[in-house]
């Protein structure tokens, strides 16, 4: 149905309005990821959502920079930019202000970010994002402690059956380095191995006429890719340094894991090179199944807050909630997050018990509100349903003694009379009995 | 759903060539070849759910995990730069990505010397990425078909499209002059797929790669 009253008030492609429902599922869903990132001693951050631009791209890799909203500044005539991702301000205020307090920084942050998309790809171009940065440790242990969390998350919100993806990219990085192939061949590679496009790889070898040995083992890059078998396979043809390093260290942090107990959600992908231009180790991405697109993702990035002066080893990862919120929005808890438990309902003329009785109500936990409007029983009933209120509470019903309030569960239309304080002591627990009436 | 796995395969010659595929590892889609109008197909005994799509649009299936795995040519994923893994070259479907001009064009023209042409094409993303890679400014004119027609009526100097045979630009009296890329079918793979149902989509990934 058009409202012909309504003025026409178009939105830019690629932003929501989040109406309650919506955004109660997103406040759900952020908020369980907040309290795991509590309990591990993480501790929020809040960053602008403006920045110079020539600030903010010394943390950015090309394509994020490529995607960044940017315009002029009136005041400085400066080019500004609203941040696309929320680690390089993280990392900018580490360099910049935390400088002289000790290591390792835990930080969180949950916020906004803005990235141009495709046209007409269905893409949101605002992004939720909730994750951490542990900035001061290069251990294996830090790495773990990323994917540990994310499992730990992923646990709470109820997921069964998704993977946390790991890769090294430094892995990649020593082979191309022994390689001794051209930049711009590396480059073709870059694509195709991130592709895993096998064929290509081959051919690109052959007409770059690389010595066998170095065939064999960039022809499998694309193929590295599995459950912990693929450590040992990969072991076999690594001969350079620093992939063996690699090696090492991303079968510690797989160590480590297997204390946390969450073997179980790993796979592991070598030949993974996204965010070649940004991560220095170990690098993941979470996926659950049905869901097309990484729920998380994240890894190390040792080189990023030097860019602002301060060198530091760092790792860290978020959340895109969306994405949860796409493959979640039908569960019952999460359905439940957008339900309120009281309306009150005053048949009296005089407001003071309605009042009072609702003051206690939201004092004792609940969530209360009031039906001001003057209507009719059934309308108000109608109101609260589709509010997605659970208990209809009235009061000075015809139905109930004086001293009685009248609670209607919504969802049924089964009614009882109940004391105050019975109220006030079980709440939402109260039994409405087959004995009690049925408004329907 | 979540336990299946969902293939998009676009109609036409390369739904033969796949189903015929699939069938050498043991997956039996021959219903998807039956005179219906159905678009989604399911084996429940194979846990298996086909569906069938235009060519250009099981990349964008395959994205979103609508579909695990898809069936599709190269040029299509060079003009819609999705980010998918491409694990296989299937074989088939063999053409080439092809620069075309007017006969009497091509006699005094140099390659070498183009600037500022205008191109009719369906590949506006890959053509613009090609001849930018050469140094050549284009204008292009995006098409949905027939492209052969474009330099006849004067819409453009010359075309990019796909031939296999060289036949209809024959016919139109138009002949090859660059190739931008030889096109052959592949199999495409949703990137959160290959690592949530990674156990069965490898083995048809190592199943397809036996018999092509």
């Amino acid at each position: 149905m058009t409202n012909p009253a309504c003025i026409e008030a178009p939105l830019p492609k690629g932003v929501s309005d989040f109406l309650p429902e919506t955004a109660d599922k997103i406040t759900f869903i952020a908020d369980s990821i907040h309290r795991v990132f509590e309990l591990w001693g993480f501790r929020r951050m809040i960053t602008p959502l403006l920045e110079f631009e020539d600030v903010l791209a010394l943390g950015m890799g090309d394509e994020l920079r490529s995607k960044t909203f940017r315009f002029d500044d009136r005041q400085t005539g400066r080019l500004l930019a609203i941040p696309p991702d929320i680690t390089p301000q993280v990392a900018r205020i580490v360099a910049t202000r935390m400088h002289s307090l000790p290591l390792p920084h835990r930080i969180y942050y949950s916020g906004r970010v803005l990235r141009q998309a495709q046209m007409q790809s269905g893409r949101s171009r605002e992004i939720f994002q909730s994750g951490v940065e542990l900035i001061g440790l290069n251990s294996p242990e830090a790495d773990a402690e990323m994917v540990a969390m994310a499992v730990e998350v992923l646990k709470n919100l109820g997921f069964t059956g998704f993977k946390i993806d790991l890769g090294q990219v430094d892995f990649y990085r020593g082979i191309m380095d022994a390689s001794g192939l051209s930049p711009a061949v590396q480059r073709q590679l870059q694509e195709a191995i991130s592709k895993k496009e096998v064929t290509a790889v081959r051919s690109i070898l052959e007409a770059a006429g690389a010595p066998d040995s170095v065939k064999e083992e960039i022809a499998l890059l694309p193929r590295l890719y599995g459950g912990r078998e693929v450590l040992k396979e990969a072991a076999r043809i690594a001969g350079n340094e620093r992939s063996r390093r690699a090696l090492e260290n991303i079968t510690q942090v797989v160590e480590i894991l297997d204390i946390y107990g969450v073997a179980d959600h790993l796979t592991i992908d070598l030949g993974e090179i996204r965010g070649l231009d940004y991560h220095t180790g170990i690098t993941f991405e979470g996926f659950v199944p049905g869901i097309g697109e990484a729920v998380c993702s994240g890894g190390r990035y040792d080189d990023l807050t030097a860019k602002y002066g301060y060198p530091a080893h760092a790792t860290g990862f978020a959340f895109n909630i969306l994405a949860l919120l796409a493959s979640m929005a039908k569960r019952p808890e999460v359905e439940a997050s957008s339900s309120r438990d009281f309306l009150v309902f005053n048949r009296k003329d005089e407001r003071r018990e309605a009042l009072e009785v609702a003051q206690k109500l939201r004092s004792l936990g609940f969530t209360c509100a009031r039906d001001i409007i003057k209507r009719d029983f059934e309308s108000s009933l109608e109101y609260a349903k589709k509010m997605d209120i659970r208990m209809l509470l009235v009061i000075g019903a015809e139905e109930c003694a004086a001293d009685q309030l009248y609670l209607v569960r919504v969802a049924d239309r089964r009614a009882i009379a109940v004391g105050k304080q019975e109220l006030f002591d079980k709440g939402l627990d109260l039994k409405f009995d087959l004995q009690g009436e049925n408004h329907g | 759903m979540t336990d299946y796995v969902t293939i998009a395969i676009p109609k036409g010659r390369i739904l033969q060539d796949s189903v015929a595929l699939f069938k050498k590892i043991g997956i039996d889609c021959e219903e998807l070849l039956s005179d219906t109008r159905k678009l989604v197909f399911e084996n429940h005994e194979q846990k298996m759910r086909y569906m069938i799509v235009r060519a250009t649009d099981v990349p964008t299936y395959v994205e979103y995990g609508c579909a695990d795995l898809g069936i599709v040519g190269k040029d299509t994923l060079m003009e819609a730069e999705k980010d998918l893994y491409e694990p296989l070259d299937l074989k088939f479907g063999y053409c080439r990505l092809m620069v075309a001009e007017p006969v009497e064009l091509s006699s005094k023209d140099d390659p070498a010397a183009w600037n500022n042409i205008r191109i009719a094409t369906k590949y506006p993303n890959v053509t613009e990425k090609y001849f930018a890679a050469k140094g050549v400014q284009v204008e292009l004119i995006k098409l949905y078909g027939s492209i052969e027609l474009a330099p006849l009526v004067g819409l453009s100097e010359r075309i990019v499209d796909l031939v296999s045979t060289g036949e209809t630009l024959k016919q139109n009296g138009l002949v090859e002059v660059e190739t931008i890329a030889e096109i052959t079918c592949r199999l495409i793979v949703n990137r959160a797929s290959l690592k949530t149902k990674h156990e069965r989509i490898s083995k048809i990934i190592e199943g397809l790669e036996q018999h092509i």
